[in-house]
């Protein structure tokens, strides 16, 4: 094993490590937000997939979540928890006595998000640019209404609540196990995948879809591959975050959730891991941290009358200044790697 | 450089807006950690942006109105925390666990919307200190189901379609209805079941609704669904959905000569329904929660003259709901003696008769309110009151 392989599994290893001494030390609500950073980092890298490196603009990523989101919901909840929801028109029975343990429900959220995507993506993806975006927004849109009028499946517009916490035991110190180990995993499967000969292909097709037919690149096959990849894990992500929250309903995958994301990708640059696991993180917190700004903020004697709002306003003006400076975002398609702390390090040694 | 000048430009921006809003504030006295323990903070998480910001800015005046004629209770202050949820679920749930367990609050009041609601109802429930919470006008049945923390002080929307679907059939006189339901909305969706339940039962047809139309939040164009509806032979129609659509069904109804009465709910007692609908919410007829002109308590008269003076306006039912969530938080505060959150659930679960602005509120098993309805109607492009249905007892 060489000296970089080491490194990386000692970060990990240090990072899981760290993982359990925030859960002792952090307070429900720091938690929380920490918990929402790891679903964001999963969302995140799945849209990044499909928009970074293959080029392909969608902006189909609330349907697949909802898809996720719904399913796992579902598969997890109780007899009487579902009794109790579709009070207005009951549940189909096929669903009514269905109730398998988390893992499982939520690898089965995946699956039907990549068939959702794989049955979207068979006709859309041999579209382009802003056609592309149109018609994955339209699909997404669709996959909404149809949870809308479905109320015997999903309970329509009262939506659903009452869904169990994350995990098998149910305990909150299980939640962030589960949202950031499956973050870890993304990372890893996306590291792996981008560096493997697939990776090269989805690059090549993002620089030029021409020369890379002429090289031999099956198009259609690996803009299919990464589009069910992302939607496998948007699936996930939006079953994640459907039962963290407790709750979900058509509304809550509205496009805005797309924007969201797709805010977060551009934020951290566009085709760049390491960008959207950054962005992902800062923005969760930054919307946290600066809510602050909302309330009466005193200094010195004058107290600043909180406008709500507020908050929006600095943050916008946050992202026009790192668009400025930054116009490719965060790290551009830069990628975090050891060569180049090592090399820092020996500058700096040699300096 | 041209970078640097817009930063600068928006540094000016930002300033410009944080001082327009600076205030003289006296430095707080005394010992700050034995004042901590003087206030009972109350926390309100609304939509204060986003696309549900007006209800949310409606509710926040009521509370904010309560606060300023009760700013006390059990000799302590009371403080306001105001937190927006962007009108968005994942943040409703952030609000309310920043609630509970960041500021620490005794009681949380909100939202506008059954959806936040709902993901705030969750977080209450899985907090390990749990804090009771009064809804104002949030009326989907869901969000106080199988949750002991969860109170309102509205009624839900069975009663209302229950309420609605009576009137149509005795003083209209309607035997068959159609329904055209804004099925994105869980309100409208609760309220035409309900209604539809009810009529059923009193006309003894089970084909009492003739017609049943959908649209979705946004939509502009009702004309293929009021066509069929006036084909259908339905004697009234009941329309409930949010404000903007309906007027609008009200307008092309007229248009397309379309004579029979409309029924709705109470999302129609704005200004805007007038406004865009015009003649046509003429005789239009919707159940609400309060009407200034149907004393129903004497804390009415005190919400509406307090309110009048404030604003110079007339209240929106929210505002009035709102205003009750907060004086009932108060008396139950006072009925515990004590800033217990369980202490105070509990006072909050036996509330029992309470003079609100809105009507008297009685809680039920479930923690809703069982309250009378008003029926009102649009005469001479004005919001008048019909009458006052009172709960089944």
């Amino acid at each position: 094993m060489n000296k970089k392989n080491t490194l990386t599994l000692i970060s990990i290893i240090a990072f899981i490590v760290l993982l359990f001494i925030l859960n002792i030390n952090l307070g429900i609500y720091q938690m929380r937000i920490f918990n929402l950073c790891g679903i964001y980092v999963i969302l995140a890298l799945s849209l990044n997939l499909i928009n970074g490196f293959v080029g392909l603009f969608s902006l189909g990523h609330a349907g697949f979540m909802a898809v996720g989101a719904y399913t796992c919901a579902l598969l997890t909840m109780s007899r009487e928890m579902k009794e109790m929801n579709f009070f207005l028109e009951p549940i189909v029975p096929w669903l009514k006595n269905v109730q398998v343990p988390f893992p499982l429900a939520l690898i089965v959220a995946g699956i039907m998000a990549a068939i959702a995507g794989a049955l979207i993506g068979a006709p859309v993806l041999r579209l382009r640019d802003d056609y592309l975006a149109i018609a994955t927004l339209g699909f997404s849109e669709i996959i909404r209404v149809i949870f809308t009028n479905t109320q015997s499946i999903t309970n329509g517009a009262l939506g659903i609540k009452g869904l169990p916490s994350i995990g098998i035991t149910g305990k909150t110190w299980e939640v962030v196990i589960w949202t950031w180990g499956i973050a870890l995993l993304t990372i890893i499967v996306m590291v792996l995948l981008i560096n493997s000969s697939y990776g090269r292909a989805f690059k090549a097709i993002r620089e030029d879809e021409i020369a890379a037919e002429a090289m031999g690149i099956n198009l259609f096959k690996h803009k299919m591959m990464a589009f069910i990849i992302g939607s496998f894990f948007a699936g996930i992500g939006g079953a994640l975050l459907g039962h963290l929250i407790g709750t979900i309903d058509p509304r809550m995958f509205f496009i805005v959730l797309t924007f969201n994301i797709v805010l977060i990708v551009v934020l951290g640059g566009i085709g760049s891991i390491t960008g959207s696991v950054i962005s992902a993180v800062v923005v969760t917190i930054a919307m946290e941290v600066l809510r602050v700004l909302d309330g009466d903020i005193i200094i010195g004697g004058y107290m600043i009358k909180g406008i709500p709002g507020m908050r929006m306003v600095v943050f916008s003006v946050l992202l026009m200044m790192v668009i400025l400076f930054y116009q490719r975002g965060l790290m551009g398609t830069k990628e975090f790697s050891w060569d180049w702390i090592l090399n820092r390090k020996k500058k700096t040694v040699k300096s | 450089m041209r970078k640097l000048s817009l930063l600068l430009v928006f540094v000016i921006v930002i300033s410009i807006f944080a001082v327009g809003c600076v205030e003289k504030v006296e430095a707080p006295k005394g010992d700050s950690g034995a004042e901590k323990d003087e206030v009972i903070k109350i926390g309100v998480f609304q939509p204060l942006t986003g696309a549900n910001a007006a209800g949310g800015a409606l509710e926040k005046e009521g509370v904010e109105l309560a606060h300023e004629l009760y700013p006390e209770v059990l000799g302590k202050k009371v403080e306001l925390i105001f937190v927006d949820n962007k009108s968005d679920k994942i943040e409703s749930a952030n609000a309310a666990t920043r609630l509970i367990n960041k500021d620490k609050v005794s009681l949380i009041i909100g939202s506008w919307g059954s959806g936040f609601s709902i993901a705030a109802g969750e977080e209450i429930k899985k907090a390990e200190r749990k804090v009771p919470a009064i809804g104002a006008s949030c009326t989907n049945p869901l969000v106080t189901k199988g949750n002991d923390y969860y109170f309102r002080v509205c009624f839900i929307d069975p009663f209302q379609g229950n309420v609605m679907a009576n009137y149509a059939y005795n003083e209209v006189g309607a035997k068959k209805v159609a329904f055209i339901i804004e099925k994105t909305n869980d309100y409208a969706v609760g309220l035409a079941k309900f209604f539809e339940d009810t009529f059923k039962e009193l006309t003894g047809d089970d084909k009492a609704v003739v017609y049943e139309a959908f649209y979705n939040t946004g939509d502009q164009d009702f004309t293929a669904q009021l066509t069929s509806i006036k084909e259908s032979g339905a004697e009234a129609i009941f329309a409930p959905g949010n404000f903007t659509e309906s007027a609008l069904i009200m307008k092309q109804a007229k248009e397309l000569g379309i004579e029979l009465p409309i029924l709705g709910g109470d999302t129609w007692e704005t200004p805007e329904v007038i406004k865009i609908a015009g003649d046509a919410a003429e005789g239009v007829v919707f159940s609400t929660f309060f009407d200034a002109h149907a004393k129903l308590t004497d804390t009415t008269t005190e919400f509406l003259d307090a309110y009048k003076e404030k604003y110079d306006k007339e209240p929106a039912a929210v505002t009035a709901l709102a205003f009750d969530a907060y004086i009932l938080a108060l008396d139950a505060i006072e009925r515990a003696d004590s800033t217990d959150p369980t202490a105070i659930r509990d006072a909050i679960a036996a509330t029992k008769d309470f003079p609100g602005a809105a009507g008297v509120v009685t809680l039920d098993e479930n923690g809703d309110a069982v309250k009378s309805a008003v029926i009102k109607t649009v005469k001479d492009g004005k919001f008048t009151y019909l009458t006052t249905v009172d709960p089944a007892k």
